[in-house]
Formats: structure tokens, C-alpha cells, sequence
């Protein structure tokens, strides 16, 4: 058992590398170009070239990959000569610094042919020192310095040459300088040591506004999920029992036609329905700074289209699980063998009929996921969904990439659960 | 404000209105322009000023919800947006009001005085105001913002709309409450120019260009959270300087919440219906849809305004085969003005004829609809050298529903006339992405209340010849270019509309757009939201609203 | 299981074809109609095939023609479902939307090449998962874990992220979602045939084969591929309507086929505009005719699979 759910384990790493791999190789062959999405169009060549170094997008693909997978501050700290640290600041904003012996951190910037060292007291206050002692020579007489800028990124700064550059601060626009920065390296810890960077398209990390959009879908889901099963299973058993009945009829067809369905289609006709014709339910999902469990009448519409659609599922399983049970021979030799119908049925059939239905619905997580974010789009829900299309959308790497691995990690994940369970429920099978 | 020292034109102005040759609303507009209080313009001109609102009635509190759209903002003076600049101008504010009247009111200022040519501008702030952060408002302040907008690296539509006119070295500061501007040339639309949405007044002690990060502004509000894609929430400050009808300072609401809904109305119509929020702001989305699904419903007041917004038809002149000005004309030709507005805008609006002068713009010179030709578009474009017609692409935005609609009518009838139209769409914010880089696309273009204020800001060449920022057509025609500049040193409208009679006429013989409609906007709002009224430019001014329900 | 104990002859005329391709159909025949749900089934299916095939015969309208003094009314004498926000006519975009579906692939403005969008992608999907799962089941061994893992891993990853990514990318066309249908239903498919696979190459006919010194190329395609065709062809049936909704979904997200196109899923997400102010056809109509092709299609392919076991 413990070797089985480590090779799945194995197979969730795995998926997780080539899905981040494939949204990676992707997002490089489309066209679009993220420098314009973010700059708009009046930028020159030049300066969309300054604007990819620094954001580090000019390094080839694989460095990129390795930099969002495991972090670019080894690096960083390698050309700098010196540790480097990330702290959170009061505020909420990351910064990184680099540590000096005597345990103070610093970060540097440019002052016309000037380094100025900032050095950050534990106090927090920082004091401006120069520092021109660590400017390097060069062979031509040119000096550099690898040090930390106050946007967290490794830069190479040079004086004495003639070559000249384009900055972009944000917000305050571009500058032409001489000399100065030449080159960076955006820090940051990689998806591995859990910092899924900043997202392009707002600028923010992309973890804090991921998590409520997580929270919210993960609400939705669970409460789809609760209602769906006990009912789509208790409708399905009595549906098998009584087979070709004109119950078992009704409930497998009209469970199929809900069931194909499409989400959008559903989710219309229950807001033209619920919400304008009745008037009874907002057809809309806005929650401001409440979470979503405390508005459960705007939950209704989103969850009720969820369990339409994957009612039918469930229920068709479990009734061909359950007609298959009632139909093999053990149950028929119990009840030949005078036992009470409650107690075969409860005691035996039952518990083999869901043995089925149970993985399978484990494996339909993965369709589910899909009918999350059509429901989404339709009740202007904000969850997971949403992010994920409007970030496919933007061409924003990091916010798409984290989107993805929570994505494919709720759907190999629950296939475990199914898979535990099946051993749980069938002890006739052993893994290996 | 300066009642007794007019501006030596108001005479020459009233004189005008007397005589019948400028209506008492532009009247009004030109005297508060020149300085001159509303109140007494109003008085000028025999209009009664309205009667001050009953104070026993104004509720205080609560927490006024709007669905909208919460875009990345950094530097305000980088706006290209109405939504970002919705948000934030609560928190921060302009040195001027235009309100939905078009009358310009001096806001942040006292007062402003212009010389007789125009050319010199004397700013008076309002003494007594403070920044959120207790920062008093001085001339430093402004001079500092001046200085960002035409700072050419931080690249705002600001510089555009002012380098025309101002250079940084023509930014004088007086004292610590006075700043005067030396025009290059004659200017009558500076106090207008002030109100323009990226024009917020930044803290210079404190902007650091990230105004999320330090979000000091002199505005009723202080922002609590800004969320892009989700929120923006608001609370009300108790030191604001302008004062309630009730004595006490504004403004009535504890707070303001922003929420994202997307770009799509659909959530935004059932969100308001439900009660969930109080207002829509349509910002830069929303069209017809609000208005068909919201006019009939007893509990939502729609507030309709015609406006100068215009989806602009609009082809690079740069680029083949829109260089040829007689393909320009077949396109144009291939309108079917009345249809587009039927269909793509339900009739909501007014129709256009190819120059980007909006009828209710004062100067505007009456010119005729052109019709739907398409015989002799296909004849143009057989003496252009497609006798077969020609494949062109279009791109459009996806997210204005109307714009998708007008792009399909136009293929469809362009087609007889040989254009095979592939209309691309993308998502609005793609579209923003290249929207002055697709060689034939649809353009939203925003309200702005005077005609040489749009054409400063996209059909003409700056100093050294080239195509201003948001000249998305390249369109750069030397006859065009002094003709608007000397517009827009011309007071009498009169004379102001001659200049423009030929500037239409020559946008309609070889300029680089088609305008088949303006559209109405509307602002939609709660029954139970007080004094909120709707701005032609979709600008969202809640200073005095309230509300009737208490909000949870 | 439709033919399971044939094996193959060489040498065959081709009237000998054509009269065992006419026994084939009527077997089929026999056996759809053998059941109600299958009958039901296929003449839904029938309808929009028929539909899609006949479009220009059975509405006087092109799917572009603006009636632009009717837009956005009910079904009339002169619009049997009405007509969209434009005046169009709904049954004719119906139509050409059907077209799209199931009878060509506009490739690009010029190039529209036979077999609906759907089928293309299963098409894909069915030739890319074929190979997979014959070389992976017949084959064995190293080849078999490898392949079978890396289906694993694709499986894994949810659908809807994979059109997301791949369509949201890649820009939407038809040519796109036609491979991210193949991409999503390759997984499905070899697993399907490698199971197949398995079984088949026990059989005496394969042994023979191999004893002949066939290739294993030749065994693969030749022996055992046919003898699994009929699972194939029933899983290839609900994997149409995977296809149908998924380019339904797709459609409805913006990320269908562009404008004037008549696509189903497009056709809702602008009608659906026009519901909150009264107007519910141009968003209904289209969605029935997604969820009716999509039963249909179920319907068949159960009513197909109850009626092969009860036949075994």
C-alpha cells in the first residue's frame, strides 16, 4: 500500500513537471509579447530589449524555466558575493537584501558615478553610506559591481564605459543613463521553495491573491460535492434496484440529458429561471470583503447548476454498479438462501454497487474542475476559474503556472483518495 | 472668485449670447473657463442657481457598493483608463470640475485668472487643504504633478494633451498658493485640461511612482485596500475640506467599495437588480445592455447622458493599403450609418460623419451624413488597383459588445464593395496592448468637452513633426495641424467653428477614421442612491451622494 | 465485437467489399434499431447530420444575411426561431453552426476542408491514440511503461486547463481547437486500444500471423486493429460529444471561432447579452442544439454498447 501511494505520488511530480513544462513551452511558442502587454506600444526596440533584461526574460527558455522552478537568488548571491535575505516588510511588500559580515543587510544604488550603500538598521531605518571601494577594474579600465537594487534584482553596474542604457522605473517611466545598470537578475525563491513569483498582468505576488481564489472555488466545489453525492448515490441505488422500472427509466435518461447538458446552457436557463422570471435568487455572485460561505443565497444558483450536471453523472454509475450487483449470483444465492431483502441489499449489495461509482466520481474531479470555471464565468464567481482564464489570457506565466499546479494537484490528488478508498472499501484488492 | 475683476472678453462674450450667436450654456462653459464663478455666469446669462439642497433630508452613513473593474495602476498620470481614475479620485483629486453640464468649476483651485491672449494662466489654490497623510496642498505639489504629466518618460496622455502648449519651463511657481503657466501659444481649455482623468494631484513628498504604495491624495477618502481584479474599498477620512449641506465635512458615506466583475455586464445587470450593489460603473465597458435590461425596472433609476463617446473606425496611414487615401474613402463609404446605430447601439445615440468633432461640441460646423455607397466604394477602389477587392483585417475588442457588432455590419456590407473584412477579435485588454499598432482597428475613444481637446490629442504632429502619443493613425497633415492650433487659441466660437467647418471638411476628404455613431451612456443606480448624476465622460462623482437604506 | 471472430482474407474483390460493407451497415442498422434508445438516439443525430449537410435547402437565408429592421425577435412565419441581435436569421445559423460541428473545418477564410471541426479532432485523437495504445499494448515492455505513464500524466491534468492554456495561447481558431481536442482525447483512446490490444494478440489469427513472419507493423494494423474497431467506434461516439461541448465551451469562454461565424457556443455568449433584457432566443436556441447532439450521441453509443454485449 505504502509503495503504491508513493509510486502515485511519483506520478503527481511527474505530471506536475511536464504540465509545467508544457504550459512553459506554450506560453514561449504563442504569439504575444509581454513587454508590450505591460508597456503598451509606444516603446522602442531598445527599450523593450532593457525592459526584458530587466525583468530577466532574455535568458534563454531553460534558464527561465530553472529560475520560476527553484529561485534565482543562489545565483544572485553567487555574483554578489554575499548571503542574500528576504524579509516582508510591515506593509506586505518583499524585499530582498544582502548580508554583510557584520550582519547588517545592504542593498546599493547609482548615484551619478557614485555607489551608495543602504544600510538597513535591525530597526529598520536606513542609512545612506558611499561605497565606491567596491567597484572592480576591468582590463580596459572600466569598473563593475554586481550588488542589490531597491527592486529586488541583482544588477551589474559599470562605469568608464561608453555603452549606454535604458531604465525603467516603474511608474516614473524611462531613463537614458550612461553606463550604469547593465544587466539583472530578478530575485526570487522559485515554485519548488514555494514563491510562485509576481504576476505581470497586477504586479502583486502571485501567491496572496491566488489563496482567495482557492478558498473560493475549493467552497463552491465542496458544497457541489456535498450535495451531489449522498443524493446522486441514494437516487442511483434505488434507480438499480428497480430495474426498467418507470422510476429507473425516468431518472437514468433525464440524469443523462442533465448531464451533457453544457455548463454555460444550464447556468442560463437557471438565472432566467430563478433570478429574473422568479425573481427568487441574485444571478449574480459579489461578495466584496465577505467570504462566500456568508452569503449562502448567492452560493445557491452556482452550486444547483453543479449538481444538475454532475447528478446525472453519478447517478448513472451507480445505477449500472448497482444493476451489475443485483444481478450476480451471491446475490441471488442470498436470496435464495431466505435472507431478508433489507438485509441483502444494505448488508451485500450496497457496499459492492459503490465500489465503482466512488472511483470513478474521484476521476470525474477533473471534469468537474472544467464546469468550475464555465460556472464561474457565468456568475462572475471569484474563483480559481476566472484567475486561470483571464491569466491564459494576459500571458501572465507565473499566475498561470501556480493556477495550473493547483489545478493538476486537485485532480491527481482526489484519484489517490479514490484509490486508498477503493482498497478501503474492496479488501480483496492488494496493492502492490 | 473673481466677480469683480472679470476677464476682459466676458463683455465680449455676454455680448455674443445677447446677440444670439452663442447659446447660454456655452456661455456659461467659456465665462467659468475665463474665471468667472458659476453662480455669477449664471447670473450673467438670467439663469436662477439652484436652489441649495435641504440639509434635513441627507442621511449620513453607510457604504455605497459599485461593480466595476479594479485594473494594475502604478502612476496615476499613466491612466488609460476611467476606472482606475473612478477609484482614485476619491482618494485623490483634480485641480478643476467639469460637471455634467460641461461647466468647468475651479475644484483644488480657488480660482484661476487668464491674461487677455491667453497665454498666461495664474492658478490660486485653495488654502486650508491637506493631503491624507496630514501633508499640506501647496504649489509644490502641482508644480511637481505639471512636471509628471509632461515628463516625456513617464509617458501620460497628459503630455499630448499640454506639450502643445506648455513646456516644464513655462511652469512658474508664484508662492506657496500660486503657479502660473506661460503658454506657448493662446490656450482656452487649460481649466478643462485639468479635469482630464489621469490629471490627479500627487503628494510630491511622498510619490514615489507607485500611487498604491503611497496612496496620498487630498481627496474625502483614504484607500484601505486596492486589489486589482478584485477590489478597491474606501473609507471616508473627517478632515476633508468641503463641508455637507449639513455644516458637517463631507462626505455622507462611511465608505466606498469597489468590486471587479469583470468585463462582461451580464454579472454587473443581475448584481444591481438584486440590490447587491448600488451603482454600475460602466467605466470603460458597458453599453446598450445596462439600458435594454435595466429601464424598466422599478427600484433602478437609469440616468441617461448623450456624450462624445465614439467607437472610432480608424486606419493606419502608414501602412498599406490605408496609405492610399481613395481605400481610406471606399471604407468610409461602406458605413451604413443608420443601420450600425440600430443595430449595434439600439438607436441610443447620435450619428457621426467621419470627423471626430461630437454635434454638441460647441465649435462643432453641421455637415451632412454621408450614405452607404458601396458602388462607388468598389469604383475607388478600382482606381486604387484592386479591381478584385482586398483582404483586410480588423481587429476589435471582444469585450464592447457593440464595437463586435458595428465590425460585423461592416463586413458584411463591405463586402459588396470588395472588401473581404477577417475580423479579429481579443480580449479589451489585448486590444489596448497594440491598439495604436493594428493597421485597421476600432478604437473606444472617451468623452472630452471641447472639439480641439480630441484633436490635440489624436490628429496631430508634435513639435518635431512626428504623430503624437495617441495619434494611433499616423495621420499627419500639415494643413490640419495649424488649423487646430490656431482653433485652439480662438474664443469666439464663431469664429472657432469657421476654422472647424474646414478641419471637418478635411477629416471627411482624407482623414485617417470613420465615426459612424456617438453613443448615450448611462449611470444606473439603486433608487435609494441620492444625488449621484451621470457625466458624459463616464466619470463617477459621488462627493455629495448618500443613501437612503442603511447598507449592512 | 461487431465482427470479432472475422479474420482477414487476402485477396478480396471489390464487389466482395462493397456487398460485406453492405451487410456491415445493416447489420448496424439492425442493431441500432434493436434498441429504443440507440433508435432515438440516432435519429437526433440523423436530424442535425442531415441538417447540416442539406443547410442551404432548408432555410432560404444565408447564417450572414442582417435583416437590420428585425433584430432580436421571437419565432415567426418568417423566422421559424427568430433572429439574433444582428436580424439574422437563428435557424440558419443554426444550420451553418451544425455545419461547422459535423461537416466542414474552415481551416482559414479560403480553405474549409470536409468533416466538421469535431470530427477532425476526434479524428486526431483516434489516429494518435490508436498508435500509441496498438505499439504500446503489442509491443510490451519498456516502451508500454513509458508511454503508459506519460498517458498517466496527460490524463491527470484536467481538461478544461488544457483547452484554457493551449486555445487562450494559441489564439482561437478552428485549426487550434481541433488539436486541443486530439491533445485531450489521446490519453483515453490508447488506453482504450491498448486494452484491446492485450486481448486481440492472443488470438490464433494473431499467432498465425507471427508464425507467417508478418511484420509486426502488419500485425498491429492489419490483424488487430480491425478486430477492435467496434469499442473503438462506440468510445469514438461519445468522444464526439466531448468534442461538440468542449467546442461549446470554448465558444461561450471567447475563445471560439471569430465573428460572423456561426458557432454554437460564440452564438450563446452574445445572446446571452440580450436575456437579462428579454431576449432569451439567440442564447437559448443554440444551447438546445449543443445539448441535443450531445444526447443524441449518447444515446446512440449506450443504446449501440447494451445492444453489442446483449449480441455477445
Amino acid at each position: 500500500m505504502l509503495v503504491f501511494i508513493l509510486r502515485r505520488m511519483l506520478l503527481l511530480l511527474l505530471t506536475m513537471l511536464l504540465v509545467s513544462v508544457a504550459v512553459f513551452l506554450i506560453t514561449e511558442a504563442s504569439p504575444g509579447n509581454v513587454a508590450r502587454n505591460v508597456l503598451g506600444s509606444f516603446v522602442t526596440p531598445e527599450q523593450e530589449a532593457s525592459f526584458l533584461n530587466q525583468l530577466g526574460l532574455d535568458d534563454p527558455a531553460p534558464v527561465r524555466y530553472l529560475h520560476w522552478l527553484v529561485g534565482s537568488d543562489w545565483r544572485g548571491s553567487r555574483l554578489v558575493g554575499l548571503p542574500l535575505k528576504r524579509l516582508v516588510t510591515e506593509k506586505g511588500f518583499v524585499e530582498w537584501w544582502a548580508r554583510l559580515p557584520d550582519g547588517n543587510l545592504v542593498r546599493w544604488k547609482l548615484d551619478g558615478d557614485n555607489l551608495i550603500a543602504q544600510i538597513r538598521r535591525p530597526d529598520g531605518a536606513v542609512e545612506e553610506v558611499p561605497d565606491n571601494g567596491r567597484w572592480r577594474k576591468r582590463a580596459d579600465g572600466s569598473s563593475y559591481f554586481w550588488g542589490l537594487d531597491a527592486h529586488n534584482r541583482a544588477v551589474l553596474w559599470e562605469k568608464g564605459t561608453k555603452r549606454k542604457a535604458w531604465v525603467f522605473v516603474v511608474g516614473s517611466g524611462w531613463k537614458e543613463v550612461s553606463g550604469g545598470a547593465m544587466d539583472y537578475l530578478p530575485l526570487k525563491k522559485g515554485f519548488l521553495r514555494g514563491d510562485p513569483g509576481v504576476s505581470l498582468r497586477t504586479g502583486r505576488p502571485v501567491a496572496k491573491s491566488l489563496f482567495i481564489r482557492l478558498r473560493n472555488s475549493l467552497v463552491l466545489a465542496g458544497i457541489a460535492f456535498a450535495v451531489v453525492m449522498p443524493l446522486a448515490l441514494a437516487l442511483g441505488i434505488a434507480a438499480g434496484l428497480r430495474e426498467g422500472s418507470a422510476l429507473d427509466r425516468s431518472l437514468s435518461v433525464g440524469g443523462m440529458v442533465f448531464s451533457v447538458i453544457p455548463e454555460f446552457a444550464m447556468g442560463i436557463f437557471l438565472i432566467l429561471i430563478f433570478a429574473l422570471w422568479l425573481g427568487w435568487l441574485p444571478g449574480a455572485t459579489v461578495f466584496g470583503e465577505k467570504a462566500p460561505w456568508q452569503r449562502p443565497d448567492m452560493l445557491v444558483l452556482p452550486v444547483l447548476t453543479l449538481t444538475l450536471i454532475e447528478l446525472g453523472y453519478v447517478l448513472r454509475i451507480t445505477r449500472a454498479s448497482m444493476v451489475e450487483v443485483m444481478r450476480s449470483p451471491y446475490i441471488r444465492t442470498a436470496f435464495i438462501k431466505g435472507l431478508p431483502y433489507r438485509r441483502v441489499i444494505f448488508k451485500h449489495a450496497v457496499r459492492n454497487a459503490l465500489i465503482a461509482p466512488i472511483t470513478v466520481i474521484m476521476l470525474h474531479v477533473n471534469w468537474l474542475l472544467g464546469g468550475i470555471v464555465v460556472v464561474e464565468v457565468v456568475f462572475g464567481y471569484p474563483g480559481l476559474g476566472k484567475y486561470l482564464l483571464d491569466s491564459a489570457l494576459y500571458k501572465d506565466i507565473n499566475a498561470l503556472e501556480a493556477g495550473a499546479m493547483i489545478m493538476v494537484v486537485a485532480a491527481v490528488g482526489t484519484q489517490l483518495v479514490a484509490d486508498i478508498l477503493y482498497t478501503f472499501l474492496n479488501p480483496r484488492i492488494r496493492y502492490r | 472668485m473673481a466677480d469683480k475683476k472679470h476677464h476682459p472678453l466676458i463683455p465680449e462674450l455676454k455680448a455674443q449670447m445677447e446677440r444670439g450667436g452663442l447659446s447660454r450654456r456655452d456661455f456659461l462653459r467659456y465665462a467659468t473657463l475665463l474665471g468667472l464663478s458659476a453662480t455669477a455666469a449664471g447670473r450673467m446669462a438670467g439663469l436662477v442657481s439652484p436652489r441649495e439642497v435641504w440639509a434635513g433630508s441627507i442621511r449620513r452613513g453607510g457604504v455605497l457598493k459599485v461593480s466595476s473593474q479594479v485594473h494594475k495602476v502604478t502612476h496615476p498620470a499613466q491612466f488609460s483608463w476611467i476606472a482606475p481614475a473612478n477609484q482614485l479620485r476619491h482618494v485623490a483629486e483634480y485641480l478643476t470640475l467639469t460637471d455634467s453640464d460641461n461647466i468647468t468649476h475651479p475644484y483644488l483651485l480657488e480660482k484661476w485668472e487668464a491674461s487677455e491672449d491667453l497665454k498666461t494662466w495664474t492658478l490660486h489654490l485653495r488654502k486650508g487643504v491637506t493631503f491624507n497623510n496630514g501633508d499640506p496642498f501647496t504649489a509644490d505639489d502641482v508644480v511637481f504633478t505639471l512636471d509628471q504629466w509632461l515628463n516625456k518618460d513617464v509617458a501620460s496622455s497628459m503630455l499630448g494633451l499640454l506639450s502643445g502648449y506648455l513646456d516644464p519651463t513655462g511652469i512658474e511657481k508664484v508662492n506657496d498658493h500660486q503657479v502660473r503657466l506661460h503658454l506657448k501659444r493662446p490656450e482656452i481649455a487649460v481649466p478643462e485640461h485639468l479635469f482630464h482623468y489621469p490629471a490627479l494631484v500627487l503628494n510630491h513628498r511622498t510619490f514615489e511612482g507607485d500611487f498604491i504604495k503611497n496612496p496620498h491624495g487630498t481627496g474625502p477618502y483614504t484607500l484601505v485596500e486596492y486589489r486589482e481584479g478584485e477590489r478597491c474599498v474606501l473609507k471616508a477620512r473627517s478632515d476633508y475640506w468641503q463641508k455637507g449641506a449639513d455644516g458637517k465635512p463631507l462626505p455622507y458615506l462611511d465608505g466606498m467599495e469597489f468590486i471587479d466583475m469583470g468585463g462582461e455586464m451580464a454579472p454587473h445587470i443581475a448584481a444591481i437588480k438584486t440590490g447587491e450593489v448600488d451603482v454600475i460603473d460602466p467605466g470603460d465597458m458597458g453599453g446598450t445592455d445596462i439600458f435594454l435590461a435595466l429601464k424598466d425596472d422599478p427600484n433602478i433609476t437609469v440616468l441617461p447622458v448623450t456624450t462624445g463617446q465614439v467607437r472610432v473606425l480608424r486606419m493606419r496611414v502608414d501602412i498599406k493599403p490605408w496609405t492610399d487615401n481613395r481605400v481610406r474613402q471606399a471604407l468610409k463609404l461602406c458605413q451604413n450609418r443608420e443601420k450600425i446605430l440600430a443595430l449595434a447601439y439600439h438607436n441610443q445615440g447620435l450619428l457621426g460623419q467621419d470627423f471626430h468633432v461630437y454635434p454638441k461640441h460647441p465649435e462643432y460646423c453641421e455637415k451632412p451624413i454621408p450614405k452607404y455607397d458601396p458602388d462607388k466604394a468598389r469604383e475607388l477602389l478600382k482606381q486604387a488597383g484592386y479591381p478584385n477587392g482586398l483582404d483586410v483585417n480588423l481587429a476589435v475588442g471582444s469585450d464592447w459588445s457593440d464595437v463586435v457588432r458595428y465590425a460585423e455590419i461592416l463586413k458584411e456590407d463591405a463586402a459588396p464593395a470588395g472588401f473581404r473584412i477577417h475580423i479579429q477579435t481579443m480580449p479589451a485588454s489585448q486590444y489596448w496592448e497594440k491598439w495604436t499598432e493594428v493597421d485597421l482597428g476600432i478604437t473606444p475613444w472617451t468623452h472630452r468637452p471641447l472639439g480641439t481637446m480630441v484633436l490635440n490629442l489624436g490628429y496631430v504632429a508634435d513639435d518635431e513633426g512626428k504623430p503624437v502619443p495617441w495619434n494611433e493613425t499616423r495621420w499627419v497633415d500639415k494643413e490640419f495641424c495649424d488649423l487646430v492650433a490656431k482653433a485652439s487659441g480662438i474664443l469666439d466660437v464663431e469664429e472657432r467653428r469657421k476654422v472647424f467647418c474646414v478641419l471637418e471638411e478635411i477629416m471627411m476628404e482624407r482623414g485617417p477614421v470613420g465615426i459612424s455613431y456617438w453613443r448615450n451612456v448611462w449611470t444606473s443606480a439603486r433608487k435609494w442612491v441620492h444625488n449621484l448624476k451621470a457625466h458624459p465622460t463616464n466619470y463617477l462623482l459621488t462627493h455629495e451622494v448618500w443613501l437612503s437604506k442603511r447598507t449592512s | 465485437m461487431l465482427q470479432v471472430a472475422e479474420g482477414t482474407s487476402q485477396g478480396k474483390t471489390s464487389r466482395r467489399t462493397g456487398r460485406r460493407l453492405f451487410l456491415g451497415i445493416r447489420r448496424t442498422f439492425s442493431l441500432i434499431f434493436a434498441s429504443r434508445t440507440a433508435t432515438v438516439g440516432f435519429f437526433i443525430v440523423a436530424f442535425w447530420v442531415s441538417a447540416a449537410v442539406f443547410a442551404p435547402l432548408l432555410t432560404p437565408y444565408s447564417p450572414t444575411y442582417q435583416d437590420w429592421k428585425a433584430p432580436n425577435q421571437g419565432p415567426s412565419a418568417a423566422h421559424p426561431l427568430g433572429t439574433d441581435e444582428l436580424g439574422r436569421d437563428l435557424w440558419a445559423r443554426l444550420l451553418y453552426g451544425a455545419r461547422i460541428v459535423l461537416v466542414v473545418l474552415p481551416v482559414s477564410q479560403d480553405l474549409w476542408l470536409p468533416g466538421g471541426t469535431a470530427l477532425w479532432g476526434v479524428a486526431a485523437s483516434l489516429a494518435l491514440g490508436a498508435f500509441l495504445g496498438l505499439v504500446s499494448g503489442y509491443k510490451g515492455g519498456w516502451i508500454d511503461e513509458v508511454v503508459m505513464r506519460l498517458l498517466d500524466a496527460m490524463m491527470a491534468v484536467p481538461v478544461i486547463l488544457l483547452y484554457l492554456i493551449f486555445v487562450a495561447a494559441m489564439g482561437a481558431s478552428a485549426v487550434n481547437v481541433v488539436l486541443a481536442i486530439a491533445i485531450v482525447g489521446t490519453p483515453g483512446i490508447a488506453r482504450l486500444v491498448r486494452g484491446l490490444t492485450l486481448d486481440i494478440r492472443t488470438r490464433d489469427y494473431v499467432r498465425a500471423a507471427e508464425t507467417r513472419g508478418e511484420s509486426p507493423w502488419y500485425v498491429m494494423f492489419v490483424e488487430i486493429l480491425p478486430n477492435a474497431k467496434g469499442p473503438i467506434i462506440i468510445d469514438a461516439m461519445l468522444r464526439v460529444g466531448y468534442a461538440i461541448f468542449a467546442m461549446g465551451t470554448l465558444g461561450f469562454l471567447g475563445l471560439g471561432l471569430p465573428p460572423p461565424s456561426p458557432d454554437w457556443g460564440s452564438m450563446v455568449a452574445k445572446g446571452r447579452e440580450f436575456i437579462l433584457a428579454g431576449s432569451p432566443w439567440a442564447a437559448l436556441w443554440p444551447s438546445v442544439a449543443i445539448a441535443s447532439l450531445v444526447v443524441g450521441l449518447n444515446l446512440l453509443a449506450d443504446g449501440l454498447r447494451e445492444e453489442a454485449m446483449r449480441y455477445q
